[in-house]
């Protein structure tokens, strides 16, 4: 009897035992000695906080315009696409009225770095080999897997200002000055998005005390595009599109400000409006220079919604 | 006895070998010396842009403790990685400017 007691019960006690040492151990984990996250990596941070690195990393390129440096700090928050995240939180940080101008740095170092990659990537190169480099600079130890490395003998390549967006239009119409204009597709955001062909060797940035000028106010009709925009092209006194200057957009009691080079696949120095029906705008540059003014929906012969293109440029 | 010993080394295999510890959204104090050091080098190179200590201060506080003592740590541990010495004046910058500004505040005060 007492034998086939234990041999029943055999089991159960094993059962009971290993579910015991498995709450002690929960136990232990939980109470007595729970996980401390200590030395963790950027890539570890919660999303606020990789936003707040993301602008730290914006903020120091303003002083240090080192691509290498800002792309080795990039990628330690293992962002699947360091330019779009740069964007996305530039807007995300526009769209919400926070700090403009570390929207505008945000935007800017995407700008620049959009320019590198393709250009990178074109190559065949992993990396970034030749950008604009100030000094080579000691990266964090602990993995920082970047294959790019700071190099002490980056040289800075001589600026090459062309910029091409797509010249596809498609139909235009009373056009003061006729530009590039920008192949797009619709996406449901509504910005499009061309492939960029050539890219600049460096990025310009914009020169605060130069002042712009109107170049050309153009009338856009394509009618496989979303319709209803400003778009606003900043250029420097090469030609060359400048990132990260401010737009200001103002409309009988209302005023927008965004920067340019928030959409880098568009053009560094591009930037969009959505226009509403009935409201007339005028567009200027925040840093002085004249305005492009009476800017209002409009109906292209094709009974679709056309768009204009301001573009200012530095003399 | 050999039952609960059982159990426990199953946790522990659990834990560290089939499902081990992901670290998922910490906080920038979690980070070690060296990220946090090149932190400090953002603040420090932002700084000379902003020129604002304040600002300074507001965003070296998410490493926790006391931004001023921070940058001091991080000086030291530049210093040990072997930073550039640009770097590492900036950090000094930061470092004296924050110094300088924390005692115009406490005099202020």
């Amino acid at each position: 009897m007492n034998r086939d007691h234990r041999e029943n019960r055999g089991p159960w006690y094993l059962l009971t035992g290993l579910i015991v040492g498995f709450v002690l151990g929960l136990l232990y984990t939980w109470a007595v000695q729970p996980v401390e996250y200590v030395d963790t990596n950027p890539a570890s941070l919660r999303v606020d906080y990789k936003d707040r690195y993301r602008a730290m990393i914006a903020a120091a390129y303003q002083y240090n315009h080192d691509l290498v440096r800002a792309q080795a700090r990039l990628e330690l928050l293992n962002d699947e696409d360091l330019v779009r995240a740069l964007t996305e939180q530039a807007q995300r940080t526009l769209g919400v009225g926070g700090d403009q101008a570390e929207a505008g740095s945000l935007g800017e170092l995407a700008a620049a770095l959009d320019v590198v990659i393709a250009q990178a990537s074109g190559a065949g190169s992993a990396g970034i080999s030749s950008p604009e480099v100030r000094t080579p600079t000691h990266t964090p130890e602990p993995a920082l897997t970047s294959t790019v490395q700071p190099s002490s003998t980056a040289t800075e390549t001589p600026e090459s200002p062309l910029d091409t967006i797509l010249p596809e239009a498609t139909q235009s119409e009373s056009t003061l000055a006729v530009t590039a204009t920008i192949t797009r597709t619709p996406r449901p955001s509504a910005t499009p998005s061309p492939t960029p062909t050539e890219t600049p060797t460096r990025t310009p940035t914009s020169t605060p005390a130069a002042p712009f000028v109107l170049r050309t106010t153009q009338r856009l009709c394509e009618q496989n595009q979303p319709g209803g925009l400003i778009q606003v092209i900043a250029l420097d006194a090469a030609e060359a599109q400048i990132a990260g200057v401010e737009v200001i957009v103002t409309w009988d009691g209302g005023e927008d400000h965004f920067y340019t080079g928030l959409q880098p696949e568009l053009g560094r120095g591009y930037a969009d409006f959505d226009m509403a029906a009935d409201v007339v705008y005028a567009v200027r540059l925040a840093e002085a220079g004249e305005t492009a003014r009476e800017l209002s929906t409009f109906t292209c012969s094709g009974g679709y919604p056309g768009s204009w293109r301001i573009t200012f440029q530095q003399p | 006895m050999i039952a609960i010993l059982i159990g426990i080394a199953g946790g522990l295999f659990y834990g560290w070998e089939i499902s081990p510890v992901e670290y998922v959204d910490t906080s920038p104090d979690t980070l070690s010396i060296d990220y946090k050091t090149d932190y400090v080098l953002m603040a420090a190179e932002a700084y000379q842009v902003e020129n604002d200590p304040a600002l300074a201060v507001q965003r070296l506080a998410v490493l926790g403790g006391d931004p001023i003592e921070m940058v001091v740590q991080a000086i030291l541990s530049a210093e040990r990685n072997g930073y550039i010495d640009s770097d590492l004046a900036l950090m000094r910058q930061l470092s004296e400017a924050l110094q300088a500004w924390h005692l115009q505040a406490g005099q202020g005060s």
